[in-house]
């Protein structure tokens, strides 16, 4: 049965498109622009002209909003939409991962929301429903989950008889909840590190001559506090920024594990509600830094294959699951998606060390030579030598950049840990392993180091975040490709039979025809990841194959 | 293990002399148009020996370090000069297999052949210096070899 948007998208999308205009009229009206030719009666016209301006985009937007329908069928949605140029559009629902809501707060006070459809894979949204009520993106949400669950459940066939496993609604637990405490110490813990940039633009633009001026003078010691002083206060600037930033972003965060997918809602002015489908996770990601290490908490990250809806982190294709936990919490939620056990970390060899030591004698070195040339160069005399107070610190960085590098082979992940002030722990099935990459420097050469780099789908967010065993020997480095290698192939012949897959309970090396017994969600996790059955961990056209796949499986699936 | 074509070390000295050359030139242009008084006369002529000659250097060092193998389950390149990189490429990543001809190649009368996964970092993995013929084979082999590998259960 067709629909229509909700009445309220009219008024809300001329006052978005009008909005404009508004203000450029008001600008005019007011005196801001002389308009001679137009003579005496100058703001008349102006006035008349944007009175049939507005008329038109009222006409606009009623027709835009009662022309348009959409529908979800039994296996697509379909939009027709266009006032000009029409345009029909059939979606397939298996081509659709998720469903995802947002909010901002005057559409939050209207009772609308913006509905966007993502595909697998894509860098965009494909179709997307400017505005609905906020009851109606719900419904959307659990009825193509609903409807994708029992598409997989049919296409399953007769192996699992039960034909009610599709349409019994998974239960939904709760799994994590941010409140007001960790909110707030997730917002002490966060820095805005753009600020300094920011900040050094515009002085070195605009204020460049100030400061120069201002520099001759001061003293050289006083210099010193001058800019010890500003860089408390950029440091505190960034820190008030960065906890607003933080707040805003995930006030009242909740995470809930629903079927064979993860929900989240979070979000203080813009609202988002949205899912995290297990089929799409291709990298779990424990990230820290020494506050949070200190104080015994940590961020969980979940990359996927594909884009996620805007964050102000700008991350592509990567959610934040936890913002912020006590560590054993998050490894806790980490084991319940991916069973990885106890990690055991192997470290680069002592030799490496010999690396870190040289970059960050270096870094202090350089800085201590552009202190100096400064002191040259320029008229007040400027003490080079403070960046040596830092050797010690220096020494210390490069010993812990040794100490917190690792890597370990698990009976079904690889983890890599990398990184002091931004720690990073990443979690790699075997399975969504995708290109395995061994490169080595000329440094790296002579030292006989390698640095194993794992590609998967997705890893475009946090600033290159490929899963890497750095600086391991020569030896480890070539043993580690080819068992990578050996246990991608072990891990997908064990995905497609349908004995592998996140949030699967009876993985690994269960009797297939126990796990049919299709406990909340567990049959279902089988049942997407064997149908969707790409191996990438995307949906890619080819059902043939993957119907092939299927009734393999069923076959497969009665030998233990 | 498979090399390259010979005659791709002609493709990459080409390219490298052509980069010296635009250097010259800027070089050249600067000494004409702002003449700073520490830019000897023969600068232009320097840069064009020394990058063209380090250029030359590298596209020969390159040629020489660049291998690669249809292996059991996987392609395997071997590449690089200052830093060597070794990338596995299991069929079952494998999405599909272009071969590309630039401009430069098709002069040369050579190819590549480009690889793509799903990875953010290895999404396109190209094995230039093919003759077209064994591009076109070496495309058609791995096509197979991942549609082969997807379908392993079917006996």
């Amino acid at each position: 049965m067709p629909r229509s948007l909700s009445p309220l998208s009219v008024p809300y999308r001329v006052l978005q498109r009008g909005g404009g205009l508004a203000v450029g009229l008001a600008f005019v009206l007011s005196g801001g622009v002389n308009l001679p030719f137009l003579g005496p009666a100058g703001p008349l016209v102006v006035l008349a002209v944007a009175g049939v301006a507005a008329v038109a985009l009222v006409g606009y937007e009623t027709a835009y909003v009662r022309r348009f329908s959409y529908e979800l069928t039994a296996d697509t949605l379909d939009i027709d939409s266009g006032v000009l140029s029409r345009r029909s559009r059939e979606i397939p629902l298996r081509r659709i991962q998720n469903v995802d809501i947002s909010r901002n707060v005057i559409q939050r006070l209207l009772g609308i929301a913006v509905v966007s459809f993502e595909t697998a894979g894509g860098g965009e949204t494909e179709a997307q429903l400017r505005y609905v009520t906020f009851e109606e993106a719900k419904r959307l949400q659990t009825e193509l989950a609903r409807l994708k669950r029992s598409a997989s459940t049919d296409a399953e066939g007769s192996a699992s008889g039960a034909a009610d496993a599709g349409s019994v609604e998974p239960e939904p637990t709760e799994l994590f909840a941010l409140d007001r405490g960790e909110l707030a110490i997730l917002g002490a813990l966060s820095v805005d590190l753009r600020v300094p940039g920011v900040l050094f633009l515009l002085v070195s633009t605009l204020g460049s001559t100030v400061v120069s001026t201002y520099l001759s003078a001061v003293p050289g010691a006083a210099l010193v506090v001058v800019a010890g002083v500003l860089f408390v206060a950029v440091a505190a600037v960034s820190w008030i920024v960065g906890a607003a930033a933080a707040i805003v972003e995930y006030y009242d965060f909740k995470l809930v594990r629903s079927g064979d997918e993860l929900q989240y809602e979070r979000g203080l002015l813009q609202r988002y509600d949205g899912s995290i489908p297990f089929d799409k996770i291709q990298t779990l990601t424990v990230a820290d830094n020494p506050l949070k290490r200190h104080f015994g908490y940590a961020t969980l990250y979940i990359e996927t294959a594909g884009y996620t809806p805007g964050s102000s982190t700008g991350s592509r294709g990567s959610e934040a699951a936890i913002p912020l936990a006590k560590r054993d919490h998050v490894l806790d939620l980490v084991e319940e998606l991916e069973p990885v056990g106890d990690v055991d970390f192997e470290r680069p060899p002592r030799r490496a060390r010999r690396r870190y030591l040289v970059r960050s004698l270096g870094a202090v070195g350089v800085l201590t030579g552009l202190l100096y040339a400064a002191d040259s160069l320029l008229s007040p005399s400027i003490p080079w030598w403070p960046p040596l107070l830092l050797v010690p610190l220096a020494i210390l960085f490069a010993h812990a950049t040794w100490r917190h590098r690792g890597h370990w082979l698990g009976e079904h992940h690889v983890v890599t840990r990398n990184g002091v002030l931004r720690r990073k722990t990443k979690i790699v099935p075997y399975y969504r392993i995708q290109t395995i990459i061994d490169s080595r420097s000329v440094f790296q050469r002579r030292l006989d180091l390698a640095t194993v780099t794992i590609d998967t789908a997705g890893s475009l967010s946090l600033g290159g975040g490929d899963a890497a065993a750095v600086d391991v020997s020569g030896a480890t480095a070539d043993g580690l490709r080819e068992e990578l290698e050996t246990r991608l192939g072990l891990a997908v012949d064990a995905y497609r039979v349908g004995r592998a897959g996140i949030g699967f309970e009876d993985e690994y090396g269960q009797n297939g025809a126990a796990s049919e017994g299709g406990d909340d969600g567990s049959r279902d996790g089988d049942d997407s990841v064997v149908r969707n059955g790409d191996d990438s961990g995307e949906n890619t056209p080819g059902d043939d194959a993957g119907d092939g796949r299927t009734s393999l499986s069923d076959g497969d699936a009665d030998t233990p | 293990m498979n090399r390259l074509h010979p005659r791709i070390r002609l493709l990459w000295v080409g390219r490298s002399l052509l980069t010296a050359v635009v250097f010259a030139g800027v070089v050249f242009g600067v000494g004409r148009v702002v003449d700073p008084a520490w830019l000897p006369a023969w600068a232009p002529a320097a840069v064009l020996v020394a990058f063209g000659g380090l250029g030359s250097a590298f596209a020969v060092l390159r040629y020489r370090a660049w291998r690669f193998e249809v292996r059991e389950d996987s392609l395997y390149l071997e590449r690089g000069v200052l830093t060597k990189v070794r990338t596995v490429v299991p069929f079952v990543r494998i999405q599909h297999v272009d071969t590309s001809r630039s401009p430069t190649e098709r002069l040369a009368g050579l190819a590549s052949t480009v690889v793509y996964t799903a990875g953010s970092r290895g999404a396109d993995v190209s094995v230039p210096g093919l003759t077209p013929g064994d591009a076109d084979d070496l495309r058609e082999r791995l096509k197979r070899l991942a549609i082969r590998s997807e379908g392993e259960d079917a006996v």
